[in-house]
């Protein structure tokens, strides 16, 4: 038995350690671009005529209650080359109805290649309106995944660049200049993907689209989640990208390089984390090609969107998220402690694996071994006792680590209020991991056992 | 897969193992409360390491929070200052500027204002700030302003710093200062390891050389480092709100670093340098497609007509990004000597951009409407969905 609680405890060590060094990989990289962020000037990219051209890629799927305002806030971004496509797919709603009386659209005789594949495209819509000129709406049949409605985003696309992102997303107005820097400092490698920082919606103050008041949300699940994805963001994805690990850019946002995306196929529309192994089939795309590249991530808060409010929905979200991760290791696992791809095959893969996707089971087996323990009575209270501690200040310490990166950086709380109200969530939060674990646990054995369809989310948009 | 499942059979049939024998009491694990951790040669138990660990964490978290606490008042107080102070400089400043007899009261005013590191950095950005829209007798005045005060030192103290971001704020108001005299210093700095520092340098003597008659980009000359697109849209937006005196960039048009090429055939598109036609021509055989696809779309900017009849034999062995370019550029500068050239391309190629690229470079040209008709009568391919494309006047 001591075998199983060394494990479950030297696992746990190693797995704090971990986190320490990516914070402090995430520390060295957040002060450097810090620095160089004080003397860019983003107006210069959004007026300039040299900028490239870039295709907002926009599925919606049932998005009747939000799709106008969003559409208005994507036409508003500060940047002068950029077109928007909405691919309406398939909705049962009236989101395609909506979109064609607020914006005037008319069918046109739109002419592409299905480079990718993807359910039939039934038409291309643009506006009548010049000042909608930007705009394209695509009606295609449902290809009842995210993925399939972006591949036809794609196919549909002319431009280098695509952003894609989520409908119900609410994106900053200079997030275009901000994600396409990278791209154009391009050197020796070339860059094929960046991601930024997704923030949470929840009890800010909207308008037409725009957010006028950031504010911390008031239910405890949302703030939780604010303090999960700071640190998620701020402390892991920023290190990741300095160590060229980076496996994931969050479907809610991200940039590509269309002719890379392509060649390596697009979106994997049987693939339940699709975000996560576009990525990394696009890593091994080029790794496999023998080319230098980079995944770059950026620390600004560039989108917003609404995180689950109830226990039920973050149930679902994890379920996902937990099953696409499954997936995503499952389909590439040829790059587990493989040289070939570099950092991504020696520690970003590994690292996922072992304490992303194991973590919450050794986590959950601990934790039902230490009951076991408990009724049984053979349990070491003190010992149990101590290392609980342990453990609960080491994510008390990491939680407000990261919440001082969003203070020396972007600060978008302004309410002093708002950060201690952080930092209390966190001496809360870690007894929510009970929750998380589980969740976890029941999207692999769901997986393993095929059931793996999608989950509904509710929003309160 | 196989590997994975390989891995956790081993470490499950290990796990159980030492379960079985531990439970047989053939092995005993030691106990984690008398384990000791080796460490540089002291033994180190466990429980002591972790214990040491909470506090560690309790101490650092609540530095951390006490931290951004007093970090906020301290901003929020510096802001308040920052605000003050500048409506004192700004209003010192312009009395000083507009003294032509009083100069002496005003300088000792704001010699006496400066009592701090952070004031006197506030005054140096007001005085830069003021400086970048000054011409004339203000700017020569900001300027002995500046040196009368001292600030010079502390921004040459900059420029030798060992920190790069400080060296670029050095840059920053030398350059809004127009102070020349450190150029070779920011000249050492063109082909620095450091990209940013790098841009910057390039940035200052851009900006400086209108103080001068040298020629801004001359720099580029010694340039090897690649040189990005956004440290070329920087100095392109420099020299358009600079209004910079605008090289030749066909003298840097063969350049050893085909990143500068690029940037020169971009600047030639923008200065509509067209004397460089022959040049350009040349780099539509460039050995990197980057540029091959440049020249491409310089030529049709710039409406080279004659030069795409010359090369569009190149059309067949270049790769799909440059064709489209070589298509693109056919439809902005139409010559009908193209049509059967095009005619061809839409029977051959596969890919729908190439398809709607070509079928858009006849509808351009003249007596191109009548040929699309005639293409769209002939049965043996259905041309009538590209053209309708091309012809949606909503698509375009």
């Amino acid at each position: 038995m001591l075998f199983l609680v060394s494990f479950i405890f030297f696992f746990t060590c190693t797995l704090l350690i971990c986190y320490l060094a990516l914070g402090i990989f995430s520390t060295s990289a957040l002060r450097r671009y810090t620095y160089k962020n004080s003397f860019v000037n983003y107006n210069e990219i959004a007026t300039s005529p040299l900028a490239p051209n870039i295709s907002l890629v926009v599925p919606a799927y049932n998005e009747e209650k939000s799709i106008i305002h969003s559409v208005k806030n994507f036409l508003g971004l500060y940047y002068s080359n950029y077109e928007v496509i909405i691919v309406n797919d398939g909705s049962t709603d009236n989101t395609l109805q909506l979109l064609k009386n607020e914006f005037s659209l008319e069918k046109t005789n739109y002419f592409f290649d299905y480079k990718i594949p993807c359910e039939k495209i039934k038409g291309v819509w643009k506006s009548t309106k010049p000042e909608y000129k930007k705009l394209i709406v695509v009606d295609k049949v449902n290809g009842k995944c995210k993925a399939d409605a972006s591949n036809a985003g794609l196919n549909i696309a002319k431009n280098q660049f695509i952003l894609n992102m989520d409908a119900d997303g609410i994106i900053e107005r200079d997030s275009l200049s901000k994600l396409i820097k990278p791209f154009l400092e391009e050197k020796k490698h070339k860059v094929i993907a960046a991601g930024g920082v997704i923030r949470i919606l929840n009890s800010c103050k909207i308008e037409n689209g725009v957010i006028k008041e950031i504010n911390l949300p008031k239910k405890f699940f949302p703030r939780m989640q604010v303090l999960e994805y700071t640190r998620a963001f701020l402390l892991g994805r920023m290190a990741w990208s300095e160590l060229d690990g980076l496996l994931l850019i969050s479907g809610a946002m991200g940039m590509f390089d269309r002719k890379t995306m392509i060649a390596a196929g697009g979106y994997d529309a049987s693939c339940l984390g699709e975000d996560m192994e576009a990525v990394v089939r696009m890593r091994r795309y080029m790794a496999e090609k023998g080319e230098r590249y980079v995944v770059t991530y950026i620390p600004d808060p560039l989108c917003w969107t609404e995180a689950p409010s109830s226990l039920k929905d973050l149930k679902t979200q994890r379920v996902r998220w937990a099953k696409g991760l499954v997936d995503v290791l499952k389909k590439h696992s040829v790059m587990f402690f493989n040289p070939k791809y570099r950092n991504l095959g020696m520690l970003g893969y590994p690292f996922w694996l072992i304490f992303e996707w194991l973590a919450p089971t050794t986590a959950f087996i601990g934790m039902i071994y230490t009951v076991f323990l408990a009724v049984t009575g053979a349990i070491n209270w003190p010992f149990f006792a101590l290392l609980s501690g342990f453990i609960y200040s080491f994510s008390i310490f990491l939680s407000t680590w990261s919440v001082l990166f969003e203070e020396l950086t972007f600060h978008k709380y302004r309410n002093k209020m708002d950060v201690l109200k952080l930092v209390l969530t966190s001496f809360v939060e870690p007894f929510l991991y009970v929750c998380i674990a589980w969740f976890s646990v029941k999207g692999n054995v769901e997986y393993f056992m095929g059931k793996n369809s999608w989950g509904k989310l509710k929003r309160g948009m | 897969m196989k590997k994975i499942l390989i891995i956790a059979g081993v470490f499950f049939a290990f796990l159980i193992t030492s379960f079985a024998l531990q439970s047989a009491g053939v092995v005993a694990y030691p106990n984690l409360w008398t384990l000791h951790v080796n460490f540089a040669g002291h033994p180190i138990r466990v429980v002591d390491a972790l214990v040491v660990s909470i506090i560690a964490s309790i101490s650092i978290m609540i530095v951390l929070l006490v931290f951004m606490l007093f970090n906020r008042t301290k901003l929020e107080r510096r802001e308040k200052l920052k605000q003050k102070l500048l409506v004192i400089f700004q209003g010192s400043i312009l009395s000083y500027l507009q003294s032509w007899s009083d100069h002496e009261h005003y300088y000792n005013e704001i010699k006496s204002l400066l009592i701090s590191k952070f004031r006197k950095q506030l005054l140096i950005d007001q005085i830069c700030d003021i400086s970048l829209n000054a011409k004339g007798d203000t700017s020569a005045n900001l300027k002995k302003l500046f040196f009368d005060l001292e600030l010079h030192k502390i921004t040459y103290r900059k420029l030798h710093s060992g920190h790069w971001h400080k060296k670029i704020q050095a840059f920053k108001e030398l350059y809004a200062l127009n102070i020349t005299d450190k150029n070779q210093v920011i000249y050492k700095y063109i082909n620095s390891k450091n990209d940013i520092l790098r841009m910057e340098a390039q940035i200052a003597l851009v900006d400086l050389a209108k103080e001068t008659d040298a020629n801004p980009f001359e720099f580029l000359t010694n340039l090897h480092h690649p040189f990005s697109l956004w440290e070329q849209i920087t100095l392109h937006q420099i020299m358009v709100q600079r209004e910079l005196n605008v090289p030749d960039f066909g003298q840097w048009l063969f350049h050893k670093n085909h990143t500068v090429q690029m940037f020169c055939l971009r600047m030639i598109r923008e200065y509509k340098q067209i004397n460089n036609q022959a040049r350009i021509k040349f780099l539509t055989f460039n050995e990197h497609p980057a540029v091959r696809k440049l020249a491409y779309e310089v030529i049709g900017d710039l409406g080279l007509k004659n030069v795409m009849a010359e090369v569009k034999y190149n059309y067949k062995d270049e790769p799909q990004d440059v064709k489209l370019e070589m298509l693109k550029s056919m439809t902005k500068s139409p010559d009908s000597s193209l049509l059967n050239f095009l005619h061809n391309i839409v029977d051959t190629e596969q890919d729908a951009d190439l398809l709607i690229e070509a079928v858009k470079a006849i509808h351009s040209m003249e007596g191109g409407d009548e040929f699309l008709k005639d293409m769209m009568s002939k049965e043996y391919k259905n041309y009538n969905i590209i053209i309708k494309h091309v012809l949606d006047h909503r698509i375009n």
